[in-house]
């Protein structure tokens, strides 16, 4: 499902061409017909200069100040000969930056190949940063969990579990206990770069921080608790699934296995929590959290425990066989 | 599992009781239930899930549903959706 994710350039030049100071220069009429689909830009020096392999047509091609140097460097026909080449890759399209004048070759080239070229009056480096967020924005990686996304203690906890577990109680508590909800039941999550970001599936503000409680129905968190109570994204960073409780079943009584949960190729931390009658969940989630931080900060508490028992141990045997020679 | 595509009928849509209904129905049985529309798919035994859809009249829903009674789970599921009533 993520493979396929595109835009198209007029999508990229109606929603940002204010922000990225651009205009259209020239093949206007290939906007809706050429599409980008890496988060990567490209600028393409190397194939201007006649070297065409391994070139990454699903790229953005920006031509920055080197780039417009080199051209700068050819007579008119080799100029256009030069473009001509890199066109034949069919890449999306061309963003010079820094508002340089366009050479005319260069635009009717692209109009040629109906390939759009825009100017933008950013700098190169400003110019690939703002476009490498807004095409992460669009393109990232994405999947969507039935869950309810809270932020405890600044920690994104994400709870997991079977319908009716009690996710969505939990996420009450955690309210009321002065945590932040970010969204309930369908979480969209998108990776950036190594990070996982979660948020509300559902983009329409006023249907969103709304949580089912069973015997209650659907209320809204915002209009009981306020805006301290919500906020609109969290990086997700630790799994906490609740699962019912049954005999035999098998749970880490030590907190020394470290399972984890995979999530669009990421691996986080995951807790798994029976859940038994008159067990404070809320609690355990701020515990999970403030221990999430506490491990963070490379103090590991079990591992600790640990090793002050070993060394117990070992004192022990020693103080023992002191004892037994202490005759007076 | 089995699947069964799906035209809403309800003229405003699939709005708050009908869906309300449909989860109820759909948590009578054991199967896994799954509502898509448009490329989202959503647990159909969740109701904020369902509502989430904004599934307007005219719009066509997949239904799937995985377990020992998905055939009965669709033909009860498939009757809300196609009345009018709610």
């Amino acid at each position: 499902m993520n493979e396929s994710k595109k835009i198209s350039v007029s999508q990229l030049f109606l929603e940002r061409n204010q922000e990225f100071k651009l205009k259209m220069v020239a093949g206007e009429g290939g906007m809706e017909k050429c599409f980008i689909s890496s988060m990567d830009i490209h600028r393409p020096g190397l194939a201007l200069s006649g070297f065409t392999g391994d070139f990454p047509s699903d790229r953005l091609q920006v031509l920055g100040g080197t780039e417009m140097a080199f051209l700068k460097t050819f007579d008119p026909p080799a100029r256009r000969l030069a473009v001509k080449k890199v066109l034949k890759l069919n890449p999306p399209c061309f963003v010079i930056t820094k508002g340089t004048k366009t050479p005319l070759e260069l635009r009717e080239e692209l109009n040629k190949a109906g390939i759009p070229l825009m100017v933008s009056r950013l700098s190169t480096n400003d110019f690939i940063h703002f476009v490498s967020d807004y095409l992460e924005l669009r393109l990232a990686p994405e999947t969507f969990t039935h869950g309810t996304l809270v932020d405890v203690y600044g920690i994104g906890l994400l709870i997991v579990g079977k319908s009716g577990i009690g996710k969505s109680e939990t996420a009450l508590d955690l309210v009321e206990r002065g945590h932040r909800l970010v969204a309930d039941d369908l979480i969209r999550i998108w990776k950036r770069r190594s990070l996982l970001m979660g948020e509300a599936a559902e983009k329409r503000p006023a249907f969103q921080h709304h949580v089912e409680i069973r015997g209650l129905g659907i209320i809204n968190l915002y209009s009981i608790f306020g805006i301290r109570s919500i906020r609109l994204l969290k990086r997700v960073e630790v799994v906490v699934e609740l699962k019912r409780w049954e005999k035999g079943m098998v749970v880490d009584r030590l907190g020394l296995e470290r399972a984890t949960r995979n999530i669009l190729g990421v691996d986080i931390p995951l807790l798994t929590i029976p859940v038994l009658p008159g067990r404070n969940l809320a609690m355990i989630c701020e515990v999970i959290a403030m221990n999430h931080l506490v491990v963070l900060r490379g103090y590991h508490p079990m591992e600790l425990f640990d090793r002050e028992l070993k060394k117990l141990l070992e004192n022990k045997i020693k103080v023992a066989r002191e004892v037994e020679e202490d005759v007076e | 599992m089995k699947t069964l595509e799906i035209v809403i009928k309800n003229e405003i849509g699939l709005h708050a009781r009908p869906a309300a209904q449909f989860v109820k129905i759909a948590e009578g049985f054991t199967s896994e239930i799954w509502v898509t529309k448009d490329g989202m798919r959503v647990n159909g035994k969740s109701i904020l899930s369902l509502l989430t859809l904004a599934a307007e009249e005219g719009s066509m829903l997949l239904l799937e549903a995985d377990g020992p009674d998905e055939h009965e789970a669709l033909e009860a599921l498939k009757k809300i959706l196609e009345g009018d009533g709610g």
